[in-house]
Formats: structure tokens, sequence, C-alpha cells
């Protein structure tokens, strides 16, 4: 039962975000985006049908009744919710959508409230990457993406979690971005500039 | 009494190598490190009666033995324990100077710490007490501006003392990397005062050069600048050695010289010595002082920072940049500039986009051929395809070839006045291993060309390859031959294809099609046979034998598509 829950809320998902979209909801659409077969697709139509989530008519396809709109957003709510947390941790889009797709739906009402909550302050406390800073402007580093090495490369210039930095160049078209630390001038570049997460605070 | 040794680390751009000139001097020598792909310079002096040998550990970081160059100087540390070890810091950016100071000590050695460029230090506003470093670390601090020679003797003394009475001050320091930073982050705090200064020169000179119009407008400039002076520099001095040897040549008596063992072994062997003294050094020779005087003067770093963007669209980072540009000159040391690269697969498609660069050789048959009987904005023109050609071969090999692409993250040191004297010695002990490395193949090459023209060879070889000159690319049969020789020395190129044609006026024989065609394959296919053995050296046979395959491949189905795309493009006939 749980497991079938779970697919008719990705089904629910998917189809309010085409009809966001404006996109028609058709059976090959669906089964390529779900990546299953069309028969597998028109079977839970008629399931969702059952539960009153979704209206067939022959020749005009499938469309979304209210009570099937209001499920499907809760779920996109989720979904998003969850992938702009994870993002805002340095998780990549893809590897972050992934991850929200599978925790969607475990999400109950009270969890969503606390990713709501801690979203809410990591945006207060203007967390960013530091490719995003402006010229003058200082952060301080909370978090660093990536492989040991990589870190690690990062932290033997000083750059280590609570350094404050100071932006002397901002990043233009891929360009590195020039930072003052600990009293010396590092280019870093755009791609570990986007994976360096810091505190806004100037 | 026995030799002290000495061992100098520190961060890339502190001033490493200045000092290691300012103490040895003339008495230098370059080599590989054993097994390794990176430079070893070793010099000797003596002083106070005693004598000692310094090595040049590589600029590194950190010790934690990431890339190879931490490697090298963790082993080196740990096996050969030197007498003494001078750290290199820079004054003006104390903390990271540190890090390194602590792995150090931390490793056992015996440190003697050389703060250099207090003159940078000072200008940003930072005055530092040495010796409440040196009580605050533990080990001697001896404050040096390298450039001028300040500091040098008190470095020398306050070494050969520290070796004299070996401490026991094996210390330990926070684990982590954050927590160490805290520790010298505290001790910098205590020795170090600050106060207000207005912009440093480096500041507003970055202003410029690091602008986002006019830093370009400056890097073309410089890199034209120097392009062209390396060209006008070396075709001067290739003419004048030309002509000096002709001469000497002239001055051998008659029944010498026109003996047939006398012209063979002439031919064979003497004229790939010439060749190499008169072809390729005096283009080499200029390229390596105007690059070590672009990385002494802190330009470098900046070429980096502003071609890093366009280098990571084909999964490298600016660094990368440097060895391409170098392939102008030579591939093969290009190809060893690679090093610079941190990972193994970025230096594989650095060095491998490097070799399709037109070095000087290959310039010589652009400018000869295309530039003489179609035109300058011809000759532009190849250029700017070939640029183009190795952007979108880049593109399409880094898919392949790079797993994980490593970022750019580097110091930018303040800009100084290069040292002229340690840039000529610098660039004297680099064309002294470039000899060492190329001249032997040069030589053997020019022996096998003359061995198989001896006894006729050239001639059935390229009537052998004929399907592909004639068939695919549309040039005489004969002219093969020069593709044959190009192989093996590329700057021999435009003398046979005159010599086969019998004519220096290449418009009598070839349409201005046929022209640009032999132009095309001569610059795409493999360099030379140095090249393949300095590849071979510095990624392995196998990877050297399928770059040139490739490139051999390539070059013949760019100048196939050429022959058939340019008539229909109207563009020539």
């Amino acid at each position: 039962m749980a497991l079938e829950n779970k697919e008719m809320e990705e089904y629910l998902e998917v189809m309010y975000r085409r009809k966001q979209k404006g996109e028609k909801i058709t059976t090959t659409g669906m089964a390529k985006e779900l990546s299953v077969s069309p028969a597998s697709v028109s079977e839970m139509f008629k399931k969702l049908e059952k539960k009153g989530f979704v209206k067939l008519t022959p020749y005009k396809g499938v469309v979304l009744t209210k009570k099937g709109e209001g499920a499907g957003k809760v779920v996109l709510r989720k979904h998003r919710l969850i992938e702009d947390f994870l993002m805002m941790f340095g998780l990549r889009k893809r590897n972050a959508h992934r991850n929200a797709c599978a925790l969607e739906h475990a999400l109950s009402k009270e969890s969503e409230r606390a990713f709501e909550k801690a979203t809410e302050l990591a945006k207060e406390k203007n967390t960013m990457p530091l490719a995003e800073l402006k010229a003058g402007q200082k952060g301080r580093i909370v978090y660093i993406q990536g492989g040991i090495s990589v870190c690690r490369r990062i932290m033997e210039l000083g750059l280590t979690k609570g350094t404050v930095v100071k932006v002397v160049r901002a990043s233009r078209y891929g360009c590195p971005i020039e930072l003052l630390v600990r009293g010396s001038e590092i280019a870093v570049g755009s791609g570990i500039a986007q994976k360096i997460y810091v505190e806004v605070s100037e | 009494m026995s030799e002290m040794t000495i061992a100098l680390a520190g961060n890339p751009n502190v001033g490493k190598s200045v000092i290691f000139n300012q103490l040895t001097g003339e008495k230098q020598h370059v080599g590989n490190w054993p097994g390794k792909t990176v430079e070893k310079f070793e010099g000797r002096l003596d002083f106070l009666g005693r004598r000692i040998k310094i090595t040049d550990l590589p600029g590194i970081y950190s010790l934690s033995a990431f890339s190879q160059e931490e490697e090298i100087a963790r082993d080196f540390i740990k096996k050969q324990k030197p007498d003494v070890v001078i750290d290199v810091a820079d004054a003006a950016s104390l903390e990271q100077s540190l890090f390194l100071t602590l792995q150090l000590i931390e490793l056992g050695a015996n440190v003697v710490i050389a703060l250099n460029m207090v003159d940078v230090a000072r200008e940003k506003g930072r005055e530092i007490d040495a010796k409440k470093l040196s009580k605050l670390i533990g080990v001697p601090v001896v404050p040096t501006i390298a450039t001028h020679g300040k500091g040098m003797q008190q470095l020398m003394i306050e070494s050969i003392n520290a070796a004299s009475c070996k401490r026991k001050t094996k210390k330990t320091f926070p684990k982590s990397v954050s927590k160490r930073y805290e520790y010298i982050h505290a001790i910098v705090k205590k020795c170090q005062r600050e106060r207000a200064v207005g912009r440093t020169l480096t500041e507003r000179l970055d202003d410029a050069l690091l602008h986002g119009y006019s830093g370009y407008a400056f890097l073309a400039a410089i890199l034209l600048l120097m392009f062209f002076l390396i060209f006008g520099l070396g075709g001067i001095t290739s003419d004048y050695t030309t002509q000096l040897v002709e001469h000497f040549r002239q001055n051998i008596p008659q029944e010498i010289s026109s003996h047939a063992l006398f012209i063979f072994f002439w031919k064979a062997v003497v004229e790939g010595i010439i060749a190499g003294i008169t072809i390729a050094i005096p283009y080499i020779v200029p390229f390596y002082i105007f690059l070590a005087i672009l990385e002494a003067s802190g330009y470098l770093p900046r070429i980096a920072f502003l071609t890093d963007g366009l280098m990571h669209k084909i999964s490298l980072h600016g660094k990368a940049f440097i060895p391409m540009f170098l392939g102008y000159g030579c591939s093969v040391p290009a190809c060893i500039g690679c090093r610079i690269m941190e990972s193994e697969d970025q230096r594989f498609l650095t060095a491998f986009l490097a070799t399709m660069v037109p070095c000087a050789a290959r310039s010589v048959i652009i400018l000869g051929v295309v530039g003489a009987f179609l035109g300058f904005e011809w000759a532009m023109g190849i250029y700017a395809f070939n640029l183009l050609i190795i952007f979108m071969l880049g593109l399409l090999v880094s898919k392949f070839v790079i797993t994980k692409p490593v970022g750019l993250i580097m110091n930018m040191p303040s800009y100084k006045m290069p040292d002229i004297g340690a840039i000529i010695r610098h660039a004297f002990l680099q064309i002294k291993h470039y000899v060492a490395v190329a001249f032997p193949i040069i030589i053997l090459s020019t022996f096998v060309i003359n061995t198989l023209d001896f006894f006729g060879l050239l001639g059935y070889l390229s009537g052998f390859l004929s399907p592909v000159t004639v068939g695919l690319l549309g040039l005489p049969s004969i002219v093969g031959i020069t593709l044959i020789v190009g192989f093996l020395r590329k700057e021999l190129a435009l003398v046979l294809l005159a010599a086969v044609l019998g004519t220096e006026n290449f418009g009598e024989v070839l349409s201005p099609l046929q022209m640009v065609v032999f132009t095309l394959v001569s610059i795409f296919y493999i360099p030379c046979a140095a090249t393949i053995a300095t590849l071979a050296k510095e990624f392995g046979w196998k990877k050297a034998l399928i770059v040139t395959v490739f490139q051999i491949f390539f070059a013949i189905a760019l100048g196939a598509v050429a022959l058939r795309v340019l008539p229909l493009l109207g563009l020539l006939y």
C-alpha cells in the first residue's frame, strides 16, 4: 500500500508540474518521464481515476481534478523544499533532484515545517556560494563541498571553515574570483568558488 | 669536513628560486628527480670554509603528498635528511607560509625560516617582529629581501649554526587543518603589526591588468609583442649562425669536402647539429628568457587567471595556457611544461593540444609557403584556424580523457622587478637540459633521412605513399618525401620542398589550394621525432603512439576535406 501511494504521489507530482508548464498529459509523455511502460501508465491512470484524482475522457486524454491538483501541489512543494535545502548545502541540481524524489514521499507535515525553518534560517544567514559575492563583500566560510583532495587543497591555502574572506575581484564570465584570505591574495577558479559556501557578513 | 646539505622549501612564488640563485650563483645543475618528471635544481657554494650543497625543492603549499611535487619534497626531507631545511616564507602572506613551516618541523626537519619579501609586506603595511616569531615557533628566523641580496649572509650563518647544533625541537601541532590555522593565526597576531596603507602598486596594476576588457587587451599585446620579438630575434640569429657555418664549410679544403664519405658524414651528422643550433636554439633561447621574465615579474599567474574561464570549457584550467603558448616556440619544452598541471589527465590533454600548436619550425612553413605566396592574411587565417581546431578537439577529447577536472586555486604574488642575471642563468640551465633531450634525436633523425636518401629509398617511399599524397590530398607525388622527412624533422620540410620541386618559387609548381593543403597537413601531424620521444618520456610509449597515430590520420583527413571544401566555398581553386 505504501509503495503504491509513493508511486501515485510521483504521478500526481509529474502531472501537476506538466499542467503548470502548460504541457498536455499523455500516456507516452508520462511513460517517458517516469521511465515505465505506457501500459503501466494507463493502468495507474485508472487507479487514480478510481480515487478521484484524475478524469479520463476518451480521445481527449487525462485531466487532473481539483483533488488531484491539490495533492500534486503538496508533493511538488515538498520536492522543491528538499531540493532547495540540499542545493543550499552544496549538492548539484541533478543529485539534489534525485534525492528529493525519494525523500518527498516520506516527509510528514512536521518534518516539512522543520525543513522550511532550516531553509529560512540558512537564507536569513545569507548563505551562498562564494562565486555569487560581489567585489568588496565579505563572507565567513561555512561549508566546503567536494572530495577529500579538493577540500584539502582549498583548506591548505587558508580557506578553512570560519575564515572570513573578502572578495577583491568578483567572478565574471567563468573567470576566477580573487580573494583576500588571511592577508594574501588568492585566485580561485569559478568551479571551486561554486563549492565554497559563505555566510555574507557585509 | 664533509659537505653540508641544505634543502630549500617554500610555497610557489615566494622567491625561492631567487634565493637559490643568490646563494649558488653559477654553480648550478639541473636534472630530473629520479623516476619523476619534475625538474631538480642543485647548486653548490663555499661559505666560511664550508662546502655546501643546496637542493631546490619544488614549490608547494603543503606536504600532504597529493601531488608529485609534494611527494618529492616529503621524500627528500624524510630520506635524504638534509642538515638544514631553509623554509622560504612570504612575509606578505605569512599565515599560508607558516602552514608549510609547521609541517616541516613536524617531519623532523632542521628548519631555518627565510622571512622573504619583507619589503613587499611593508608596502602592504605589515611589520613582522622576526625575533618574536622565532621565539614563538622555536626555529631561527632571518628577514630577507632576496631580489636585493639582503639577508643572504645572515641566512647562511644561521644555517651553519643550526647544522652544528641539531636541536631536538620535534613538536606536534593541532591535527586538523582548521585548528592548525587557528594556531598559526594566534602566532601571527602576536608578532605582526598592521597599519593602514593606501592601495599598493600591485593592486593598482591589477585594476588594469586583470580588468575584464583592458586585462585581455594587455595580455594580447604582451603575447603578440613576445611573439614578434622572438621571431624577429630568432630570424636574425638564425640567419647569422647559418652564414657563419656556411663560411666555415667553404674553408674546408676542396679535396676533403668533395670526398663522398665526407659529404655523407657532413649531411648525416654535422647538419643535424647545425640544424639544432641554427633553427632550434635561436627561437628557444629568447622563448625561455621571455617566459622567465613573465614568471619572475609575477605576471604568469595573471595569465592563468585571465585564461581560466576559456580553459575551463575544455576541462583544463588557466595554468594550461602557459605550456600551450610555449608550443609556439618548440613542442619539446611545451610537453615538459605541462608538468605544472596537477592531475595526470589534464597534463596529458594539455600536452596533446600543445603539440598541435605550430612551433617555430612549422611557423617557417606557414610563413614561407602560405604567407609568401598567398599573403599575410592567409597565414594569419591558418593560425586562427589552427587555434579553432585545437579548441574544438579540446572540447571533444576532454569528454573522453578527463575524468575529474581539477579547478584552479593559487596564490597571486605581488609584481616584482625581475633579476635579469638570475633569469639568464636559469634560461641557460634549461637550454642545457633541452639540448641534452632534443639534440640526440635531431641528429639521429638527420642520419636516418640521409641514409634513406643515400640508398635512394626516399623516392621509393614517396611512390608508396602516392595514394595518400596524390589521391587524397591532391599533391604532386614527390611532395610525399617532405611529409616523410617532416615526420622526423619539421624544419627540413620547407628546404626539402624546394629541393624536390626544383624551385623555391612554389607559386610556379603548386596551386594556392595545394599550398594550403600542404601547410595544413604539415602543421597538424605530429611535430617531429624529438616531440614523440618527449611524449614517450613524459607519458609512456603507449600514449605517445596514440597521439602520433591520431595526429597523422587527423592531419590527412583535414587536408583531404580542405581540398574538397575550399573550392566549393569559392575561396581557392
